[in-house]
């Protein structure tokens, strides 16, 4: 994928750049307005993370020019303006959706990762990994092309592990990403074992590897090495 | 006790004494003049008989004459002097009625003898008069009394509206609304400076608490990026390999603390905005679909738990903000299973006027307290802030928010 981050704090942009960089991601970055304005109008991205509060404009104006220019460019608002506001108009003006400071870097890589494909496939909306593929329109996987059959929260979390390929998933992001960050009981891990434990049996009996590690005990890690 | 009717009353109970008391004077003073006169008149006539009684030798006609009636008889021999005003009746043959007059006893001596003189003359006219001037003043009193008690009815009530309307205005002044009291003409002085003292005061209420809020909404959002920055960097940190299991485990306490602190930051975000009133999605919600959807949403809590939720649910539609009912609800079912007993229950009765979300638990040590920011049970998880954003979107739309206790339960109920 073709990303340009857009963010004016350099400490939080280099985690981005960094998370996203490899498997054949190409990152770029923009810290103000004006590149940022520049880099738009020269390349197309298969998605832009756009920060509201830039310095020399508004972030909300860049995405008016992102649309005036018929780009089908992918546009993840991350702002730190928890405003539902923002976060409606933002997504009137054709965001694709809408995160907000601070996020878990796994929870911004899925949902670029989910842009992406509903960009790419034109609503197929497919992942294949390996044996495994995954049809998350149809909310359907099979391993071997053999169906297997996943719970809502089961299924949720396996896009999640592969948008992440490769990286440590924190319990905590895992649960933000599951139950969302309002339900105030998330502090509980519990479910998160047994999800994967399901998970990791499912995956056993249908033939596949064992492709998810237990991380010190912080999260999980979904990766073929 | 208004002071207008305290007002009245003082003026009114002084202006009716003072009346009175001028009245009983006047009476009275009016009664001895005309009383004095009469008996200058009476000594007058007096005279007349005596001399005539010594010009003569013979007393005068008994004449009866407007009201006037002369009348002799010897006089027994021992009451020589006699000289006595006194106040009488007599029989008016021109009237033919028994009228009131003043007498006057008297003797002359006519040839060595001594005659009893009574000249009564008739009080019926100052009497009249009299009467006349104390009905007069009885009017004026009730008319003084009457135009008091209007003036004070209407014109006071007229001239302190002033008072009354800034009084109101102050009542209903709120901080968060960033208004000023208003300004309220009056000629009155004394109203004029308390309506700009009130707007001054109202000024610098409004100019602490808008430097107030600049500060904190400041603070979050500077507290925010260096928040995000550690999140991610954690995040990135996390990615490089090999760690040793302690310090894996200082990882997990570092990311817990820092995923504490991310929700912190939010609720008091949200507060702030509720406070400020800048939720502005209000819409039609349609609470029985948004209930059953939370349920579901709770089932695995519920599940783990053991617990048996029992739901009695009416249609029920209220405009508000989705986004905030659906915050009131999380809180709600989460202190709903999170202060529950394994294998509790939770009960939830939607009707048209009230919502109640109650559930089985131990008994609260600070139930005063229980809607306070960062109030919460020792061994709750929580941060303190669940009931406090429920409480603050209840009052943004005018809900009634109750906690109760019984026999186990803890019911929380949202009246509409």
């Amino acid at each position: 994928m073709k990303i340009l981050v857009i963010e004016d704090e350099p400490a939080l942009a280099g985690s981005i750049l960094s998370y996203f960089k490899g498997e054949g991601n190409v990152c770029e970055h923009a810290a103000d307005f004006n590149s940022a304005t520049g880099k738009i109008e020269l390349y197309t991205y298969d998605c832009i993370l756009l920060d509201l509060g830039l310095p020399g404009g508004d972030g909300l104006q860049l995405l008016s020019r992102i649309k005036e220019m018929n780009k089908k460019d992918g546009v993840l608002i991350i702002s730190a303006r928890h405003s539902l506001d923002d976060r409606l108009s933002g997504l009137d003006m054709g965001a694709d959706d809408y995160l907000v400071k601070p996020f878990h870097l796994s929870e911004l890589k899925s949902r670029v990762s989910a842009i992406v494909r509903r960009k790419n496939f034109d609503g197929g909306n497919i992942i294949i990994f390996n044996e495994v593929k995954i049809d998350v329109a149809a909310m359907k996987v099979t391993i071997n092309e053999k169906p297997i059959v996943l719970t809502k929260k089961e299924f949720d979390l396996l896009v999640y592990f592969l948008s992440n390929k490769n990286k440590v998933v924190t319990k905590n992001a895992m649960v933000e990403h599951l139950w969302g960050d309002q339900i105030d009981l998330s502090d509980d891990f519990d479910f998160i074992y047994t999800h994967v434990k399901n998970l990791k049996k499912k995956f056993a009996e249908a033939g596949a590897r064992d492709y998810l590690r237990s991380v010190y005990g912080i999260g999980y890690k979904f990766s073929d090495r | 006790m208004k002071l207008s009717a305290h007002y009245n009353r003082v003026n009114i109970i002084t202006s009716m004494i003072i009346l009175v008391i001028t009245g009983v004077i006047y009476y009275f003073f009016i009664h001895l003049i005309l009383t004095n006169k009469l008996d200058r008149d009476l000594a007058v006539e007096e005279n007349e008989i005596r001399q005539y009684t010594n010009t003569f030798h013979e007393l005068p006609l008994p004449a009866t004459y407007l009201d006037q009636q002369v009348s002799y008889c010897p006089a027994k021999v021992d009451s020589a002097s006699i000289r006595d005003f006194s106040y009488t009746t007599y029989y008016n043959p021109k009237e033919k009625e028994e009228e009131p007059g003043r007498m006057l006893l008297t003797t002359v001596n006519l040839k060595g003898k001594t005659i009893l003189v009574t000249i009564i003359k008739s009080r019926v006219e100052s009497e009249d008069l009299v009467r006349v001037i104390l009905m007069i003043t009885l009017a004026v009193t009730i008319v003084l009394m009457g135009t008091l008690f209007m003036i004070n009815r209407f014109f006071l009530k007229r001239l302190w509206q002033p008072f009354y309307n800034i009084l109101k205005r102050m009542k209903n002044f709120e901080v968060t609304r960033m208004e000023l009291v208003g300004p309220e003409p009056s000629r009155i002085d004394e109203f004029e400076e308390l309506n700009q003292s009130a707007n001054a005061m109202a000024e610098r209420v409004r100019q602490d608490y808008k430097e107030l809020k600049s500060f904190t909404d400041n603070a979050s959002h500077e507290m925010m990026t260096p928040l995000a920055v550690i999140n991610s960097k954690l995040d990135s940190l996390l990615q490089t390999d090999d760690f040793t299991a302690e310090q894996g485990t200082l990882l997990e306490d570092i990311y817990h603390a820092t995923g504490r602190l991310s929700r912190l930051h939010q609720s008091l975000l949200l507060l702030a905005k509720i406070e400020n009133n800048l939720i502005s999605d209000v819409q039609q919600v349609d609470l029985k679909e948004l209930i059953s959807q939370k349920i579901r949403q709770f089932q695995e809590f519920f599940e783990r738990d053991g617990l048996t939720v029992e739901i009695r649910m009416e249609e029920k539609t209220t405009v508000m903000s989705r986004y905030l009912a659906d915050i009131i609800l999380n809180n709600l079912f989460s202190n709903a299973v999170r202060h529950n007993i394994k294998g509790g229950s939770i009960a939830v009765e939607l009707s048209a006027s009230r919502l109640v979300i109650a559930n089985t638990g131990k008994a609260l040590d600070n139930k005063t307290r229980l809607f306070d920011r960062f109030s919460k049970s020792s061994e709750s998880e929580g941060m303190g802030l669940g009931l406090a954003i429920t409480r603050q979107v209840c009052n943004l739309y005018a809900y009634q928010l109750d906690y109760r206790e019984e026999a186990g339960w803890h019911y929380f109920s949202i009246i509409f």
